[in-house]
């Protein structure tokens, strides 16, 4: 932005920049194409969809999606429980991992290897559901809303990216200096290491926070009550989500038939309803990938 | 307090008289990192490491009465009767085919996408970009396989009717062995590459500006700074990611492969996952299943491990 | 341990109290008698569409009853992920309901998990009673083979012989003006000229589908498939036979590897070759199958096709253009007696629509809930809705089932709106005097032709009893090991052959990889098992 100086602009970056906006519009238009899809096929007869003739703009249109999802009164238990699972969730996650992540990030701390490994570990060899529900039970997670903070709270994966952040971003000069004037782990960690890897934070916290927001599983195994239930449970219920896996689908007695373009309807709005409210977030988390966050940090 | 770590530390390690540290005679200095790290290790520790005794099951049958560790032991037979499988060789070959192309060909697409946005100089445009390419990530599987049979439909579908248009109206996308791994993978990078790419532009946000103003000055044209400023800055990132992906070579999802099966692209789009999901409708087999993902699991490992070695020895970053 | 835990908890518990918020993690309380009600928990794998269960009257009423207020978990997605670490938890509710929610495998694989109801029938059911009573094959399809009953069965006497009807475009067949097809030959010249003219009369020769049927899947073949044509050359199908098992003259078979699924193939790859049928007929998913055959407007666009019930099928602008046919001749000389699907079986009965935790503290209660289902008048308000809304009561003893309310709904969408429908545990006895609603009425109008057909097939040598057999693990343990090898492995080809051709050359081959994969071992246990319930008989 303030760096290119306009008046001194070679041919080959004129160039360079053409096809630069060319490119961004070419993706853009093959990535909001199908998005719009999504918008115009949420409101439009079903049959016309699934023909090909919805286009370009909504045909028949019929907000049975959108009603059929919003007269459900779960509906705002689940967006009120999912917002306290996602808020709390991603703040303890972040707690827990990014000052693992630093910690790790330390050459000199003696364990690194060995816990990594152990925690690498993790990301393959599991126990398989069953001793994990049994252990929910006897900890008394389950139906309980912790469930959904508690378990799991370190993911190893995110753990690795702000580990390989720290390692890497953080000029190790600084650490020297800062451990001469005598400042510790803690406050380099939270004074220093932190502000300065505001970029990566907000990554991880929205790796986070659309993990804890499209989390269904967690509440289909471990959650019997329909107040604690999160908004994916509820759209799923409304969704048939599984409607292609029952064998031969419209089984004539059963529902398949008669109830498939209802159906098929609600599958599009449900996108719409459950991705609106983290669109809304995204932006607060975008503004930390301007450049030039650490320097100002470093100098201020 | 912590006076001696960070690099110069170092030095004083190489001297002779250093005794060498162990976790033990450093734990005194470390102990506020032991503090730090210590949550993240009880975390770990109670919900992944207690529950791994579930393991034994793909060596044992499942017993309700006797619990997971008292069914009978049958050691490799499970492994075995996998092995044997009239289906082994096909579900293998199929299961690699798909996730590697899925990791060669998805890799790369959010690094360029990163770098692409990273020259976008419109503030808007650059953040209207931003935000279109990362909302895909959120359609779920069975509405993103609804949006391709829709969309790829050779009689109504848009981009059936544009391949009309290039002559190439005969193929029918959906529903041949030779287009079932290009329509994956290219749909899997038209749904994650923006998700994907965030953690690029995040690396890329830490370059310093003065790099930048200095490539002006030394006369670097765009291309240049590009190779020389940013992609050194996002080398740590791919690389770690890289290894981390190897992690997959047996790893292709369930539900997307399951619901883009049709009859005329089952031979080569029959996987690991979908076999057991198959077998698992008609009676439920606990100990087959968890020896076949075990199996995977130690695949994916020795994978992992291997790439991870790799790394360490050509650029000394690596996962451990 | 427990310290570390405490300590994370605590942890935990210090950010809630930044959050402001104070629900814990409590354990769900004892049910308990409240204002002389027994308190119960179930579980019911429901409909999406199916409304709350607290707004259904009829169900209230059947709480009132029994004296018990249920506390509901209605299911409607992700039933068997749920269900597996449910049942090796052993944390079920008191009751669960739903048309094989709980499998047979299940309770054998999860032994003393589920209460054998065997005993409490007489006592505590007398309805349940009185159905095995007046149709003793609900009992045998409830019996385990060790004879204890953990799941109740249904039976809903209404539905048809068959899932498939055979439906062609009569106003295409009277503007072309040819005859109704009555052999495989036919069919393809009427076809043929479906595709060669402009059938459909909107000026474009090119725009009719001649053929389609449902999309096959990977995993089994199911209704609406041309597989019935299988019946033109005498193999009943029974249930659908979706991994191709059926039964003939007392021996069971599997028509994956008969040579007249060859003919089959090769006529449909006839048809295939000379444009008769949709070329997405393998890629589409079932919601194009059946938008497709809406047509454009009052035009129709499918000329010969099968489904459950016309209007379903076609959509209510294009329906009346289409007629239910007879089941084909496979040639005009064939003296082969003809066939079809024989599906009554599966279409009016279920197994295990409910069954009791051995748990449960309450199970007179339960059971007293369970057997009020069984009445035969609460079962038809299980089945269609409540009686004021959904069922008339004429005051005579006789009942009628009424128009949807909703206007824009039609009957069928009404009903699992409505109600459990098919998915709850019923008795329709015999003697309930009932009316159906125009769907089911028109079902029934649309079976017609094929019932001469239906009624000759000999049900006690030629159909596979599905329902009444019970596996024992091991043997149904191997059966699905063995199908799941070959039977998508078989699909492949099927469409492969009818697309592509190349089924002479390959049958050979073919067939020997299906026999290796144990196709000829199931068919022995089938055997076995099928001798073994004709000998009880």
């Amino acid at each position: 932005m303030i760096l290119t100086h306009r008046k001194r602009r070679s041919t080959g970056d004129v160039l360079f920049q053409v096809m630069v906006a060319a490119l961004c519009v070419l993706i853009f238009l093959i990535v909001a194409y199908p998005l719009y899809f999504v918008v115009i096929a949420s409101v439009s007869d079903q049959s016309l969809v699934s023909t090909g003739q919805v286009t370009l703009y909504p045909k028949h249109i019929s907000f049975f999606g959108y009603q059929e999802i919003f007269k459900d009164a779960r509906i705002w238990t689940g967006y009120k429980n999912t917002i306290i699972y996602t808020v709390l969730g991603t703040a303890v996650n972040l707690l827990f991992t990014l000052p693992a992540a630093y910690v790790l990030s330390r050459k000199e701390f003696r364990a690194r290897r060995f816990i990594m490994f152990a925690f690498v570990v993790t990301l393959f060899f599991n126990g398989g559901l069953i001793p994990t529900y049994l252990l929910m039970k006897q900890l008394h997670l389950t139906n309980s809303m912790w469930v959904f903070i508690i378990p799991f709270s370190v993911n190893v994966y995110n753990l690795i990216i702000a580990r390989s952040f720290f390692e890497h971003s953080i000029p190790k000069e600084l650490h020297e200096a800062a451990s001469m004037d005598g400042c510790s782990h803690f406050t380099f960690f939270v004074k220093i290491a932190l502000p300065l890897s505001k970029a990566v934070v907000s990554v991880i916290a929205l790796y986070y926070l659309v993990a804890h927001w499209n989390d269904f599983f967690t509440g289909l195994i471990y959650i019997q009550s329909n107040s604690l239930q999160p908004l994916q449970i509820v759209l799923r219920d409304i969704l048939l989500s599984n409607q292609v896996f029952s064998s031969g689908a419209g089984s004539g007695g059963a529902a398949g038939g008669y109830a498939q373009q209802y159906a098929d309807q609600v599958k599009y709005a449900v996108i719409i309803v459950s991705t609106l409210p983290i669109l809304m977030v995204y932006p607060f988390i975008q503004k930390y990938f301007e450049k030039g966050v650490m320097i100002g940090s470093v100098k201020g | 307090m912590i006076s001696r770590s960070g690099p110069k530390y170092k030095k004083a390690a190489a001297l002779p008289k250093a005794r060498k540290q162990t976790v033990l005679n450093t734990f005194r200095r470390d102990h506020q990192l032991w503090i730090m790290i210590f949550p993240a290790i009880v975390v770990i520790f109670i919900f992944n490491y207690i529950p791994m005794y579930g393991i034994q099951l793909a060596f044992r049958d499942y017993s309700f009465t006797k619990g997971l560790t008292g069914g009978e032991w049958r050691g490799l037979f499970y492994f075995r009767q996998f092995f044997e499988n009239y289906m082994f060789v096909d579900l293998m070959k199929n299961t690699v085919v798909i996730s590697v192309a899925t990791i060669v060909l998805s890799f790369p697409a959010p690094i360029i996408l990163a770098l692409l946005i990273n020259q976008v100089r419109l503030k808007r445009a650059k953040k209207t970009l931003q935000t279109t390419v990362y909302l895909p990530h959120f359609i779920s599987t069975v509405v993103m396989v609804g949006l391709l049979s829709v969309l790829l439909s050779p009689n109504s579908g848009i981009i059936g009717h544009l391949l009309q248009w290039f002559g190439l109206g005969d193929v029918n996308l959906l529903g041949s062995t030779k287009t079932f791994v290009p329509v994956y993978v290219l749909s899997e990078i038209w749904q994650h590459g923006g998700w994907n790419s965030i953690i690029y532009l995040a690396a890329l946000s830490t370059v310093d500006p003065q790099l930048y103003d200095s490539a002006k000055m030394d006369g670097a044209s765009r291309w240049q700074t590009i190779r020389y400023v940013d992609i050194p800055a996002l080398v740590p990132t791919i690389i770690i990611l890289f290894v981390l992906s190897m992690g997959s070579v047996l790893g292709t999802g369930f539900e997307k492969v399951f619901l883009m099966q049709n009859p005329l692209n089952l031979p080569v789009s029959e996987v690991i996952a979908t076999y057991v999901y198959k077998i698992g409708i008609i009676s439920s087999q606990f100990s087959y299943s968890a020896a076949i993902g075990l199996f995977n699991t130690v695949i994916n490992f020795i994978f992992l491990f291997i790439m991870n070695m790799i790394a360490k020895r050509f650029s000394d970053i690596s996962l451990w | 341990m427990k310290k570390i835990l405490a300590s994370v908890l605590a942890l935990a518990l210090g950010t809630s109290l930044l959050a402001g918020c104070s629900s814990g993690g409590n354990e769900p309380e004892e049910p308990t008698a409240q204002g002389g009600k027994v308190k119960l928990k179930a579980i019911m794998t429901k409909h999406p569409l199916t409304q709350k269960f607290e707004n259904m009257k009829w169900l209230q009423d059947a709480e009132e009853k029994a004296g018990v207020d249920i506390e509901w978990q209605e299911v409607s997605a992700d039933w068997d992920q749920k269900k597996g670490a449910m049942l090796a938890s052993e944390d079920i509710p008191d009751l669960i309901v739903g048309v094989n929610s709980i499998t047979d495998s299940d309770f054998a694989q999860f032994p003393g998990l589920f209460q054998d109801l065997s005993g409490m029938i007489d006592q505590y059911a007398p309805n349940v009673k009185a159905m095995f009573d007046a149709k003793p094959e609900t009992k045998i399809i409830a019996t385990q083979q060790d004879g204890k009953i953990y799941g109740l069965p249904k039976y809903q006497r209404f539905w048809p012989d068959t899932a498939t009807r055979q439906f062609i475009n009569k106003d295409w067949l009277d503007r072309l003006g040819l005859q109704m097809p009555m052999t495989w030959d036919e069919l393809f010249d009427v076809l043929k000229a479906f595709k060669d003219k402009d059938a459909n009369g909107n000026g474009d020769p090119n725009d009719e589908i001649p053929m389609d049927f449902a999309p096959t899947g990977t995993v089994a073949f199911g209704y609406f498939m041309p597989t019935v044509l299988l019946g033109s050359e005498g193999i009943t199908l029974s249930d659908g036979s979706g991994s191709g098992y059926f039964v003939e003259d007392g021996q069971v078979k599997n028509f994956f590897i008969d040579d007249r699924y060859k003919e089959l193939v090769k006529f449909l790859n006839k048809c295939f070759s000379a444009g008769l049928i949709n070329p997405e007929v393998f890629t589409q998913d079932y919601t194009k199958y059946q938008s497709v055959a809406r047509g454009k407007g009052n035009t129709a666009s499918v000329g010969f096709t099968w489904g459950w019930e016309v209007t379903d099928r076609f959509g209510n602008a294009v329906s009346p253009q289409y007629t239910a046919m007879a089941p084909l001749k496979f040639t005009a000389d064939s003296t082969v007696q003809q066939s079809w699907s024989y599906d009554y079986n599966t279409l009016n009965y279920g197994v295990n629509t409910v069954q009791m935790s051995a748990a449960s503290k309450h199970k007179e209660a339960a059971m007293k809930f369970i057997n009020e289902l069984y009445n035969p008048e609460v079962s038809m308000q299980v089945l269609f809705g409540s009686l004021g809304t959904n069922i008339k009561d004429n005051g005579d003893g006789s009942f009628a089932v009424l128009p949807p309310q909703d206007q824009a709904m039609d009957p069928g969408t009404w009903k699992w709106t409505s109600t459990w429908a098919d998915n709850g545990p019923m008795y329709i006895a015999d003697s309930l005097k009932l009316t159906l609603g125009t769907d089911m009425q028109s079902v029934g109008k649309q079976t017609e032709p094929m019932q001469k057909v239906l009624n000759s097939i000999d049900k006690d040598n030629d159909v596979f009893p599905n329902l009444f057999i019970k596996y024992s693990a091991a043997d149904n343990s191997t059966m699905a090991l063995a199908n799941t090898a070959f039977v998508p492995m078989a699909l492949a080809k099927w469409s492969q052959w009818i697309t592509k051709g190349g089924v002479d050359k390959e049958w050979d081959a073919y067939v020997e990889n299906c026999k290796k994969t144990g196709l000829l071992k199931n068919i022995e246990i089938m055997q076995k098992y099928y001798d073994d319930y004709k000998s009880k008989l």
